[in-house]
């Protein structure tokens, strides 16, 4: 056990002194590697905080039941107990045709047209909130509340949050083939630096071998090169990614004023970064692990 | 410590390199291989430090059969070997001491029990002054030497030297031998190929004489023991 984590210590000290001698070269190839990372991990970022933005428009959309113009108040009663009990609906709320005029004729244009017709066109209505907000819940209870007797029409508001749903479901799967090829990338590209290195090597690899080094303590300090490649390259990246959001946010909070609403990019939570490093590192240590091939060659 | 029994070493290029060979060493001797350059010296000593294997034929090595151990335990019976190669295989990117220094990082030794090894071995050679100096600043017989530091650093007990004299003078061969002749009187099973004309060490010591792969009966009489 000791001497198992000599050898470790042993290797990491090898790799890191290596990296103070070279460190321009090391920071260039780490650079390579965060600005690569870069560019998925802002995509996450804004992709991440417009769904969050997308969820709190949804807690808004409510459904408009329409009632039928023939019905008396018993049957209103009864509508009204009956989406009170459905388990799929948080709030209720009736507006009887009366009251929805007299709504309207609160601004003074509405007046003056209103005035014109001879009779109230409104009919009466509930206003529902479901408590699932999500297109397949709020669809079904649709489609339930339109079979209720009386029951004119129900119309979703929002069907443009269905549509913004589409969009971000397209962004997210754009983002994951990107990070996917991305990543494919830099496994060569961190593959064939590690390669050059084991090439430059290979005489002490040899020597290594031939008195009784075993293929793990051979492999061991390009295996930490490879995942120590990638947490640089990972914490450039996140690096990079805070950058990035800070310059766009003075154009998106500017912009969101002019929508009277105070949203601006959040670089994503600790864990993001987290991910992001871990996933850096693995990238580095699987490309370390596939470009060791020239060791097991025999001499 | 070391048995041949009827061992063949073939290669799939340029035939036998070994033929039908069989002999014994035993713990702390001084053995001699000689022939002619090509005649597989150097084949032998691969075949001793289990970095070849034999094509035919058991090569024992403590009582263990090199052909039926697995490759992943062959760099724990390397372990025991100091070798020095005609080449030196020097390391030329570092300094004397980290040269020294290898061998007990794959044994994983490392920090003052090393440094202490390191510098006795460099001292015992005569290079301990010298411990800073890249090898590339030394003569020919000091990197010799530093060879011989590195192979005697973990302590081995068999020191397998391919041709360590070859290219030097006369004065400094005899430096050599006799650094050789001071690890067998402490214990250590030497092992030496040459080329050279042997003269009188060839009537004390055991001589394995190749010729084109085969031991040549004529050498001395121990030979076919």
């Amino acid at each position: 056990m000791k001497t198992w984590l000599t050898y470790h210590v042993q290797a990491l000290r090898l790799v890191l002194s290596r990296f103070q001698k070279n460190k321009l070269s090391t920071f260039l190839i780490c650079l390579s590697i965060g600005v690569t990372l870069a560019l998925p991990s802002t995509a996450y970022i804004i992709l991440d905080n417009l769904d969050g933005l997308v969820s709190n428009v949804k807690s808004e959309s409510k459904l408009s039941v329409f009632l039928s113009e023939n019905h008396n108040d018993t049957l209103v009663a009864t509508i009204q107990a009956a989406l009170k009990q459905n388990p799929a609906i948080q709030h209720v709320l009736f507006v009887s045709k009366e009251d929805a005029l007299a709504q309207l004729a609160v601004i003074d244009a509405n007046k003056a047209l209103l005035d014109t017709l001879p009779n109230n066109p409104l009919p009466d209505a509930f206003f529902v909130e479901p408590k699932l907000l999500d297109v397949i819940s709020i669809e079904s209870l649709k489609n339930e509340l339109s079979k209720i007797n009386g029951v004119e029409a129900v119309l979703v508001d929002g069907a443009w949050i269905k549509r913004l749903n589409y969009l971000l479901q397209l962004g997210q799967k754009v983002l994951v083939l990107l990070a996917s090829l991305l990543g494919f990338a830099l496994i060569v590209v961190i593959g064939n630096t590690i390669r050059m290195q084991v090439l430059t090597q290979q005489a002490e690899i040899e020597l290594s071998k031939l008195i009784g080094a075993t293929n793990s303590f051979i492999r061991r300090p390009f295996l930490y090169l490879g995942a120590l490649y990638g947490l640089g390259g990972g914490i450039l990246a996140a690096l990079i990614s805070w950058m990035i959001i800070l310059v766009l946010n003075q154009t998106v909070t500017e912009m969101a004023a002019s929508y009277q609403t105070d949203f601006k990019l959040i670089f994503s939570s600790n864990y993001a970064a987290l991910t992001l490093l871990i996933i850096a590192c693995l990238i580095g240590l699987i490309s370390a692990y596939f470009s060791l091939s020239p060791i097991y060659k025999k001499s | 410590m070391i048995v041949f029994d009827n061992v063949t070493k073939r290669y799939p290029a340029s035939g036998d390199a070994i033929s039908q060979v069989s002999f014994s060493i035993e713990a702390g001797e001084l053995v001699y291989v000689t022939g002619h350059s090509g005649a597989g010296k150097s084949t032998l000593l691969k075949l001793m430090a289990a970095i070849e294997r034999p094509t035919n034929g058991t090569v024992l090595i403590n009582n263990q059969n090199v052909n039926k151990l697995k490759e992943s335990t062959l760099p724990y019976i390397r372990r025991k070997f100091g070798l020095i190669f005609q080449d030196h295989k020097l390391l030329y990117d570092r300094n004397c001491f980290q040269n020294v220094a290898l061998p007990l990082a794959i044994n994983g030794i490392t920090g003052q029990e090393a440094a202490k090894r390191i510098r006795a071995a460099l001292d015992k050679v005569g290079l301990l002054n010298k411990e800073k100096a890249m090898p590339i600043t030394l003569s020919g017989g000091e990197q010799q030497r530093l060879a011989i530091a590195r192979a005697v650093v973990s302590k081995p007990s068999i020191l397998i030297a391919d041709e360590p004299t070859g290219n030097l003078d006369k004065n400094y061969a005899a430096d050599i031998l006799a650094l050789f002749k001071a690890f067998q009187q402490v214990g250590v099973t030497v092992i030496i190929a040459t080329h050279d004309a042997l003269g009188q060490a060839s009537q004390q010591n055991k001589v394995l004489h190749l010729n084109q792969g085969r031991l040549s009966t004529s050498a001395h009489s121990e030979v076919n023991a």
